[in-house]
């Protein structure tokens, strides 16, 4: 405890002790807000919720929304999450100039293709890079996922459901990852860009990874009850 | 010689040292209902000729000094306050606590930042906290069946709230048999209160307790609230509820000035985010001008911050129908488009309603964002991360 309270951190005073609105004291002055604070709702249509919620939330102090949040439709929730996994070392700059690049890219590429086909053919392609992101992330989430469990001894590899969330992470991990096996002279964004074209058209490495693992999964499906039993 | 015995307990039960009492304290009367004071007179001889137990003794002492001891404080601070209101030129007998703080902060201008660390003249009463009443008689024996619990307070009050409850049950099935709903109008409203923080509830209570005891109260009175007829025992409830201050109308909306060619503007000094510091002045009919140090939007190269100066004039609906120019120095271009973003969001505030600005603080629009950044600790990588652990 000591050392905590040693932290240097200010919050609306200058001491290394202050209090909140309530009259409770904390010592643990630090880069945060107080644990009482809501999370800001940035998204307009998000707000309209039931009148007691709104009530309740009218006495309790809001966070700051963050810089990287915005009420405007280029900032979709999976875009945002992409963006993150794609970030290194703190330089999300850097990420945000790879993806935009990369959504370029694939507009490029879905324009020229347009062009190519027919013209009757060619409403059916879409170009809208973000669409087309949050279709690759859809079709490479898998959901089953081999774990390994001991019983009497011998380790058994045993299907396990994935959580919605924990899908989606997989799905845009493998992306990046096959985006991120290539050569040196080819850029992220353009590796990226038809990652994500192929996954979102059902092709590609990032498919055949999740078709690999679906079928694993479905050779081991006699140990599945060993995830209960 | 008045003796100073503490308790509520005595008047009911221990009628032997209450024959003698006089009169109760008028301090007394504001005071909760587990500390309210008792003055009694020196106990008489029919008393004293009874057998004290030695607790009871040594309690009767105790209780004699401190009330010898609140008596000269008393007294002191009365001569203090007389002094301070001759100093400042007032009339002593209407010379109030506001008075005494006021003259407190003109004669000792105290730089220290904590409020608590300030030089104070408090009345005695607040400055040495109520003591706990004498919770047995002379012979020894207490006077609450709950004494041995050691909290006796706090257990009654978990009785008293288990018992409404109860009471609320039964009138809930008579009344269901009778055929009766609950009034929804009567309803208790829990959006603007709060259950009684724990350090508050201690000092009613004049007893320390355990934060389980605390979550114990906590749940039996939501238990109580979560009856449908609760609004029958409101009385007993809302002595243990706290309201909450309403966050919207906290802070005061400027009024708009008007400028040389009859715009209306609104200037916000101080915006501050990380270390920028900025002043936003924004003007109503415009045509979405946007200057920042003499430049426009591109004084901004990436593209994050153009969007975070354009977050709260979306979101309000006002992009391109007003002005803004801003002054922004030091930090860097995430803390500067921060600290101008909150300048426009708050002098926004004027030229819309009152929906638009609760939504704009649901959107976190309105807080100032006062992080820093954190300093790096000795003994570890960063201000959190550690060293890697090696054996040796």
């Amino acid at each position: 405890m000591l050392k905590r309270a040693l932290i240097y951190g200010k919050f609306r005073t200058n001491g290394i002790y202050g209090s909140f609105e309530n009259g409770t004291r904390w010592s643990r002055l630090m880069s945060m807000y107080p644990p009482h604070y809501a999370e800001p709702i940035f998204k307009k249509d998000s707000q309209n919720m039931e009148k007691y919620e709104l009530a309740k939330l009218s006495h309790v102090p809001i966070k700051a929304a963050l810089n990287s949040s915005s009420d405007t439709i280029f900032n979709a929730e999976l875009k945002q999450k992409m963006l993150a996994y794609i970030v290194k070392c703190g330089n999300s700059r850097l990420a945000r100039e790879l993806l935009t690049k990369t959504f370029e890219q694939i507009k490029r590429a879905q324009i020229e293709r347009k062009h190519l086909v027919k013209q009757d053919n060619g409403h059916a392609i879409c170009i809208d890079a973000e669409k087309l992101l949050i279709q690759a992330i859809e079709n490479s989430r898998p959901l089953l996922q081999l774990s390994s469990i001991k019983r009497g001894g011998v380790k058994y590899q045993v299907p396990v459901p994935l959580t919605s969330k924990k899908s989606y992470f997989y799905a845009m991990k493998w992306i990046l990852d096959a985006a991120k096996e290539k050569d040196r002279k080819i850029s992220l964004s353009s590796k990226l860009a038809w990652e994500i074209l192929d996954a979102a058209h059902g092709q590609g490495r990032v498919i055949k990874k999740k078709n690999d693992l679906h079928r694993l999964c479905e050779n081991n499906r006699a140990y599945a009850h060993y995830r209960w039993s | 010689m008045a003796l100073r015995v503490l308790g509520l307990n005595l008047i009911k039960n221990n009628i032997n040292l209450l024959q003698n009492a006089c009169r109760i304290n008028a301090t007394s009367t504001t005071q909760a209902p587990y500390c309210n004071q008792v003055t009694v007179h020196a106990a008489p001889a029919a008393v004293q000729k009874q057998k004290v137990s030695k607790a009871m003794k040594a309690y009767l002492e105790r209780a004699r000094e401190n009330d010898e001891f609140m008596k000269t404080q008393d007294l002191d601070f009365q001569i203090g306050k007389r002094h301070l209101a001759n100093m400042m030129g007032a009339d002593p007998e209407t010379f109030t606590q506001q008075d005494i703080d006021d003259a407190i902060s003109y004669l000792f201008p105290s730089g220290l930042f904590d409020k608590r660390a300030r030089p104070a003249m408090k009345s005695p009463d607040e400055v040495f906290p109520a003591r706990k009443a004498a919770e047995f008689d002379e012979t020894g024996r207490p006077f609450h069946s709950m004494f041995y619990t050691g909290k006796p307070n706090f257990f009654q009050l978990l009785h008293d709230i288990v018992e409404e409850t109860n009471k609320l049950y039964d009138l809930e099935e008579r009344m269901l048999r009778r055929g009766n709903k609950p009034d929804e109008n009567q309803k208790i409203e829990m959006a603007g209160f709060q259950m009684l923080p724990k350090d508050q509830l201690e000092v009613k209570l004049v007893e320390t307790i355990a934060d389980i005891e605390y979550s114990n109260f906590v749940s039996s009175m939501e238990r109580l609230i979560a009856s449908p007829f609760s609004y029958k025992s409101k009385n007993f409830i809302e002595r243990y509820l706290k309201p909450l201050i309403d966050q919207s109308k906290q802070l005061e909306v400027p009024k708009p000035k008007i400028d040389e060619q009859g715009r209306q503007y609104i200037t916000t000094y101080e915006c501050l985010r990380k270390t920028a510091r900025a002043d936003v002045t924004v003007r109503m009919p415009g045509t979405g001008k946007i200057n920042i140090n003499g430049k426009d939007i591109s004084y901004f190269d990436v593209e994050q911050c153009r969007e975070q100066l354009l977050f709260p004039l979306q979101f309000s609906g006002l992009l391109g129908k007003v002005d803004v120019e801003a002054n922004v120095a030091g930090g860097g271009s995430s803390g500067q488009s921060g600290a101008i973003r909150w300048g426009i969001a708050m002098s926004l505030r004027s030229f819309v309603d009152q929906e638009m600005i609760e939504s704009m603080r649901l959107a976190g629009l309105l807080t100032r964002d006062y992080r820093r950044r954190e300093r790096k600790k000795f003994g570890q990588e960063g201000a959190r991360r550690k060293y890697t652990w090696k054996k040796r």
